[in-house]
């Protein structure tokens, strides 16, 4: 706000285009969201109130539990590994090699493809029969594995294109982060005899610390509302062992229409993904403020 | 301030004059073709065949055109829940007969009875079982496309490789033939998906489903209130499916939908079970000889899992009836032409088509036109797509995995139970 100036009817002028759009397409779509997961409802017909049944029903019921936990697997997978993947690819980019832009490049395209384009390819790579892994894989005499049909394949196999698509954004703004530590620091320590390791050890991950927490927390919010590729590349299967919570809160909702039930699974997942994010912020934040 | 209005005001009028515009464009497209809009949903190698039906009606008619948009299955019927709660579906839809009942009973449907007759529609000119199949309180809301059984697929060249000279007509046979092609060939025996992949399953709750059948049991009560499969017709009928796998390997675990359709269309299996809509997709295949047959009475009597594809008219307010006729005339012209949609493999409704010389003249369908008569559509609840999909999971792990028999027995009526009650 200008100082001296009282009338800001003009800030409220200007904000309106953008209130409107989130007051009509994020607010009203999250509360009604609420609403909805108290009633017995297929969109079609009338809603019926049933109070908190639906809640009570989601406790009682073992999908919705396995399905979450396939969600928290794919976050326990992902995220560790998405975040090393990002720091060393950063490394690789700010470093003073001559292929640092090469590499930037390969590292960043595959995350402008779209989720279907990326699921797509990567589940014709793991096809059993005719995929070009086990066609490889095959020349070394290795028997076919069913990457997306064998259940202890098949989450890794969805964790793997996950890491080919996405770890790029991580590198993105870790080399922003690492770009912004002033290069004296690391001309000091070599005049020091600091030698590599140290340097990234002592220096790089110490001062980069806000942008990896950011990117812990990014992460993990990403991770928890994995859907798409899992959808595309296994269905789910084989026989639900990669259905994450997501995609059943899809299924009921959008397949057998249930918008109460599939409403109030939301609801449950959006308080546990808010109190993982706020414990995260709380102690990750005190640390750094140390 | 005073320009800012005045921009303001030329911006209003320029919207008006626009909208105007644009309404007399609306206006002037009556005076061409009238236009049936309508969304279909074969994506899985029938819908070229259905798209010459429609360029067949749009090349004869000059004053109806027909529009189509083909939706991914899957999606379907999500699309098209959303677009009828939103008001703004089709003025047609194909829609399965076991999802009519969601429709019909929150209204969505038109009733299309006085419709039929003021139009000397050919009622009686449909096979009487799938056109009731669409009649709920005694109301007409749909027209049977086609009715389309799960059926069984012999590849003879393997068979003859084998030395097998008739087709098994018992469970015993069945997976003796299927080790005997396994043996002399090296061959997949019988080819059932039993992995969820791209599709799910489902082939596996078909069968399970058809066996129960054929022994006189049901999948449910006959109120459609609990689960029927917990017994002796069950175990039967679950056992022989993991057997397959387990016992005699006759097929591999693991086997997705798209594999097990490449798989016999390559020539590498023996005994293929699928939907009578592979059939377009397998004889365009070069060198690949097969014969396509009604699945027979392995566990008694014969009896098969059935679907059925029908075309229904959403309902809005003010309908006009001469738009309504418009519709009608192109659902009497995509059903009368059913010798070109039984191309894709499927059975035709009309009595008129399934005696014409051209459906007789289509190789493979004769045979299994007959498999109509003991076809088993599911059950009428609101519950079935949940029933028919958690199902296809519990059985691909029961059959794959070698689980007890009684124990995903137990287990699948439990929770069949549970999401009847949960509707």
């Amino acid at each position: 706000m200008i100082p001296g100036n009282k009338d800001n009817r003009d800030g409220w002028l200007f904000s309106i285009p953008f209130l409107l759009v989130f007051v009509l397409f994020m607010l009203f779509p999250l509360v009604y969201g609420l609403v909805i997961s108290f009633f017995r409802w297929n969109i079609l017909s009338d809603k019926v109130f049933i109070g908190f049944q639906n809640y009570v029903n989601l406790f009682a019921d073992e999908k919705f539990y396995t399905s979450l936990w396939h969600t928290v697997e794919f976050v326990l997978i992902t995220t560790p590994v998405l975040l090393v993947l990002g720091f060393l690819m950063a490394l690789v980019t700010t470093s003073k090699s001559p292929l640092r832009k090469v590499a930037e490049n390969v590292f960043f395209i595959p995350y402008i493809f779209s989720m279907t384009v990326v699921s797509t390819l990567w589940a014709w790579l793991f096809q059993k029969q005719y995929g070009l892994l086990n066609k490889v894989a095959g020349l070394f005499g290795i028997q076919p594995i069913g990457w997306l049909t064998d259940p202890n394949w098949a989450m890794w196999s969805v964790c793997i294109a996950t890491f080919w698509w996405t770890a790029g954004f991580n590198m993105i703004l870790m080399s922003a982060g690492i770009k912004q530590i002033s290069s004296e620091i690391y001309e000091s320590a070599k005049i020091d005899g600091a030698n590599y390791p140290q340097c990234v050890f002592r220096i790089t991950i110490p001062l980069l610390k806000p942008t990896i927490v950011l990117c812990l927390i990014l992460q993990i919010i990403a991770s928890f509302n994995v859907f798409g590729q899992v959808y595309v590349m296994t269905g789910g299967g084989p026989f639900g062992k990669t259905r994450t919570i997501i995609q059943y809160i899809y299924e009921t909702g959008f397949s057998y229409f249930k918008m109460g039930y599939s409403a109030a699974m939301s609801y449950i997942l959006f308080l546990i993904i808010m109190i993982v994010s706020v414990i995260q912020y709380i102690s990750l934040g005190r640390k750094s403020d140390e | 301030m005073k320009s800012l209005k005045r921009i303001a005001v030329v911006l209003l009028v320029l919207c008006c004059m626009t909208s105007l515009f644009a309404q007399g464009a609306a206006e002037a497209k009556t005076s061409g073709p009238r236009i049936v809009t309508f969304w279909s949903l074969f994506t899985g190698g029938d819908g070229e065949f259905f798209d010459a039906i429609i360029n067949e009606f749009n090349k004869t008619h000059t004053d109806i055109q027909l529009k189509n948009d083909t939706v991914k299955f899957d999606d379907y019927y999500t699309k098209l829940t959303a677009a009828l709660a939103a008001g703004n579906a089709p003025d047609m839809i194909v829609c399965h007969q076991g999802n009519l009942l969601n429709y019909v009973s929150s209204g969505q449907l038109l009733a299309l009875d006085e419709y039929l007759k003021a139009n000397n529609f050919p009622v009686n000119d449909f096979v009487a079982a799938p056109l009731d199949a669409c009649r709920f309180d005694g109301k007409q809301y749909a027209i049977p496309l086609d009715v389309h059984p799960i059926i069984m697929y012999v590849n003879t060249d393997l068979l003859a490789q084998a030395g097998i000279k008739d087709i098994p007509q018992t469970m015993d046979d069945l997976i003796a033939a299927g080790m005997k092609v396994a043996e002399k060939t090296g061959k997949m025996g019988i080819d059932i998906d039993n992995t969820t992949a791209v599709y799910k399953a489902y082939t596996l709750t078909r069968l399970f489903f058809s066996f129960i059948y054929q022994q006189g049991g049901t999948f449910l009560t006959a109120d459609n209130k609990a689960a029927n499969f917990n017994n002796e017709y069950g175990y039967k009928a679950l056992q022989a499916l993991q057997d397959m796998v387990q016992k005699y390997k006759t097929t591999p675990a693991g086997l997705d939908y798209d594999t097990a359709m490449n798989e016999f269309k390559l020539g590498d299996a023996a005994f293929y079970f699928n939907g009578v809509w592979a059939t377009g997709t397998l004889e365009q295949q070069a060198g690949l000889n097969f014969v396509a047959i009604p699945i027979p009475g392995f566990m008694g009597k014969p009896a098969a899992w059935s679907g059925s594809h029908t075309l229904a008219i959403p309902a809005k307010a003010n309908i006009d009836p001469e738009h309504v006729k418009d519709i009608l005339t192109a659902i009497e012209f995509i059903t009368g032409h059913g010798e070109m949609w039984a191309k894709a493999g499927h059975v035709p409704t009309r009595i008129s088509v399934q005696n014409s010389k051209a459906f007789a003249d289509l190789p493979y369908r004769k045979g299994y036109a007959d498999s109509a008569a003991s076809a088993v559509a599911p059950p009428t609840t609101a519950a079935w797509d949940e029933i028919y999909g958690t199902c296809s999971d519990l059985l691909e792990y029961a059959v794959v995995n070698g689980q007890q028999v009684q124990e995903a027995l137990d287990l699948m009526e439990k929770t069949v139970n549970k999401i009847i009650a949960s509707y």
